[in-house]
């Protein structure tokens, strides 16, 4: 449940706000909540982690390891889209989605 | 044979991206560096080629990366469907990369960014499970913004942070559509999943296998640009640079497309057939209108890089025995003529340094050879004969024969024929009093005059658009080899009289379109069809559109 909102908030934060800087936070977000989910399905089968060694009662190994691999992924692309953030503020002056595509598009014509 | 030779598809091109960086290093060797790793890809044509006969008999080769056997470990597969893909990838990268070498803007980062992306792409196509094309799209994705946004024009920036915004998010709906999968089946590997859905009646028709399914179709679909999420396409394959505006529309959104016919056939999703029917129909004729409206070069063939992946999805979705054929047909031909077309056009915009194609014209006096392969390019996409366009829209009839949305096809081509009428005035010499007017405007950038490399790689491509139309049915059914394992049983008499007249009426009614488009009225239509290019906000809300229509079909089925 609190997952389920946590991936709705960040999902209405990339739709809604113009700002774009907190529409990265929003992927941020929404990238969270898919995470916790792959993590919190897992650990229901077990309680201890699943360390070599210990085969009894351990959490279903899989879903961390496919959610490091998301991690590591969703930084990527944090760090990138901040980058494009950082010069589209360089080039407009300003945050605001919808300034910016007027601007561009001025510029176009 | 050893298995393990598949693993060197994807290390070659791995090892070029190194090489590349080293070219960052030393920068007076970066040329050296770049060529290196260019031609890094005789690797995989190598493997490829060893495996071409056995892969042609059915045989499939699979090769756990790691030592991890299939349900938990990463494997690599090669089947028909995936040798036919790489194929195209190492047929068409390495000739926009040569284009890219000759042409001595761009420098080591460049050639990087390009192996990284091929490595994604031959991921995604030899991957025998799903998490592991999850992080082939995530390789293609971070690739891909960097390239558009690689000249650092302003609308270069927005148009890479739009795609970025929307893919990631379709990708969230990807990694989702993961997680149901996970969830009821327990495994990820694309064969195991298959099997399971096929041999147990009962796990295969609850709500959140279906829901997976639409959840992955949208995921990759927003990468393929079909309706609702084609809104990032034009602006992207407009503004980045010109090689990669090929690649991107010649290779990439293929490569995506190839990916979800896997998923949907392997998924059993035939139910979706009839909707991705219409919805291939709607694209192609909606994005030619949005072509017809332009006047940015660029733009214009970016529409139609839309408007033709509707016609490949509209024949897959037809789903007669002959439609996939004709689908991998279509996408192999228009990967050539798009390609080709892109270089050209770039090159002109580059020459004459403006983008609008009233103020570009007479550039065949320039650089005629240039223009010659425009043309090829032009009339393979017109569907005229013999160029391989005419071929594979043969096909295309045969498999879509009986459909009702074959009707929005053929709209589609006659108003593509009106739009290229339209496109070709940059190349075609103008009438005399606007020649002189222009020849005083038109001051060449000689930064972009083509040299030798890119007209041997204009050349290449225009020969094979040529040859793939005169020996298209030989190639459809190596094709048919290729994804069935068995010889195309009825083959098409392709130069026949009625065949060829049959594309006159088509040449006409685009003749007489492009001068409706030109009347003033026409010219009023266009300029508000152009200002309807989506923001932000609604390029959202077109997504949610596509994801609740793809949620409620596997809802309904």
């Amino acid at each position: 449940m609190l997952i389920g909102t946590i991936f709705l908030v960040g999902l209405w934060g990339i739709m809604n706000k113009a700002n774009i800087f907190k529409k990265v936070i929003a992927l941020s977000i929404a990238n969270s909540g898919i995470i916790l989910l792959f993590i919190y399905y897992g650990s229901i089968s077990g309680e201890t982690a699943p360390i070599e060694g210990t085969l009894k009662n351990m959490v279903d190994p899989l879903p961390q390891a496919l959610m490091l691999t998301t991690i590591v992924v969703g930084i990527c692309v944090i760090a990138l889209s901040l980058v494009l953030v950082y010069r589209l503020y360089v080039e407009f002056k300003t945050l605001d989605i919808r300034v910016i595509e007027k601007k561009a598009r001025k510029l176009h014509e | 044979m050893n298995e393990s030779i598949i693993i060197w598809i994807l290390l070659f091109p791995l090892f070029g991206a190194a090489a590349a960086l080293f070219g960052k290093i030393f920068k007076v060797a970066e040329r050296f560096f770049s060529l290196v790793s260019v031609f890094s890809f005789t690797g995989p044509v190598i493997v490829l080629a060893q495996l071409c006969l056995p892969v042609m008999e059915g045989k499939v080769f699979s090769y756990a990366l790691g030592g991890w056997p299939a349900p938990y470990g990463i494997n690599l597969m090669v089947d028909g469907f995936a040798w036919v893909s790489s194929a195209l990838i190492s047929l068409l990268i390495p000739l926009i990369a040569l284009f890219a070498l000759g042409n001595r803007k761009y420098g080591a980062q460049f050639f990087f960014c390009v192996m990284l992306l091929t490595t994604g792409m031959y991921c995604v196509v030899l991957t025998g499970d799903l998490f592991t094309m999850f992080v082939g799209f995530e390789i293609i994705a971070i690739s891909v913004y960097i390239l558009i946004a690689y000249e650092g024009t302003s609308i270069g920036l927005i148009a890479s942070f739009k795609y970025l915004i929307l893919s990631t998010t379709g990708i969230f709906f990807f990694l989702f559509g993961i997680f149901l999968i996970y969830r009821e089946l327990g495994v990820l590997s694309i064969p195991d999943i298959s099997i399971l859905l096929k041999s147990e009646g009962g796990i295969r028709n609850t709500y959140s296998i279906h829901l997976a399914l639409a959840f992955l179709c949208v995921g990759i679909s927003v990468r393929t640009a079909f309706i609702p999420f084609h809104t990032w396409l034009p602006e992207a394959h407009a503004y980045a640079p010109h090689p990669v505006s090929a690649l991107l529309s010649g290779v990439l959104i293929k490569i995506s497309f190839f990916a979800l016919v896997r998923i949907v056939l392997q998924f059993g999703g035939t139910y979706m057939s009839e909707f991705l029917l219409w919805v291939g129909g709607l694209t192609a004729i909606s994005a030619v209108i949005g072509a017809l409206s332009q006047s940015d070069a660029k733009r214009l063939l970016a529409y139609h890089s839309i408007s033709q992946m509707g016609y490949i999805l509209a024949v897959f979705g037809a789903g007669s025995p002959i439609a996939l054929t004709a689908s991998f047909f279509h996408a192999f031909n228009h990967a050539l003529f798009k390609s080709l077309l892109f270089l050209t056009v770039g090159t002109a915009v580059g020459v004459s340094g403006f983008r609008n194609i009233y103020k570009i014209s007479s550039l065949w006096h320039k650089i005629p050879f240039f223009g010659l392969s425009f043309f090829i390019g032009a009339l393979s996409i017109c569907g005229i004969p013999p160029f391989n366009g005419f071929a594979s829209k043969v096909y295309i009839t045969s498999g879509m024969a009986g459909s009702p949305a074959y009707g929005l096809l053929w709209i589609t081509s006659f108003l593509t024929i009106a739009s290229f009428v339209k496109l070709s005035r940059i190349y075609l010499p103008g009438n005399r009093a606007e020649q002189g007017r222009s020849q005083r405007i038109l001051t060449l950038v000689s930064e972009y005059l083509p040299g030798k490399v890119e007209t041997i790689v204009v050349g290449v491509l225009a020969f094979l658009c040529l040859g793939s139309g005169i020996f298209g049915v030989q190639i459809a059914g190596f094709l048919h080899q290729m994804l069935y394992h068995s010889a195309l049983n009825y083959t098409l008499p392709l130069f026949r009289v009625e065949k060829l007249l049959s594309v006159l009426p088509a040449i006409l009614l685009g003749i007489a379109a492009f001068r409706i488009v030109t009347s003033s009225r026409g010219k009023a239509i266009s300029s508000w069809i152009k200002a309807l290019s989506p923001d932000m906000h609604s390029v959202m809300i077109l997504f949610f559109i596509g994801l609740l229509s793809f949620a409620s079909i596997a809802y309904l089925r």
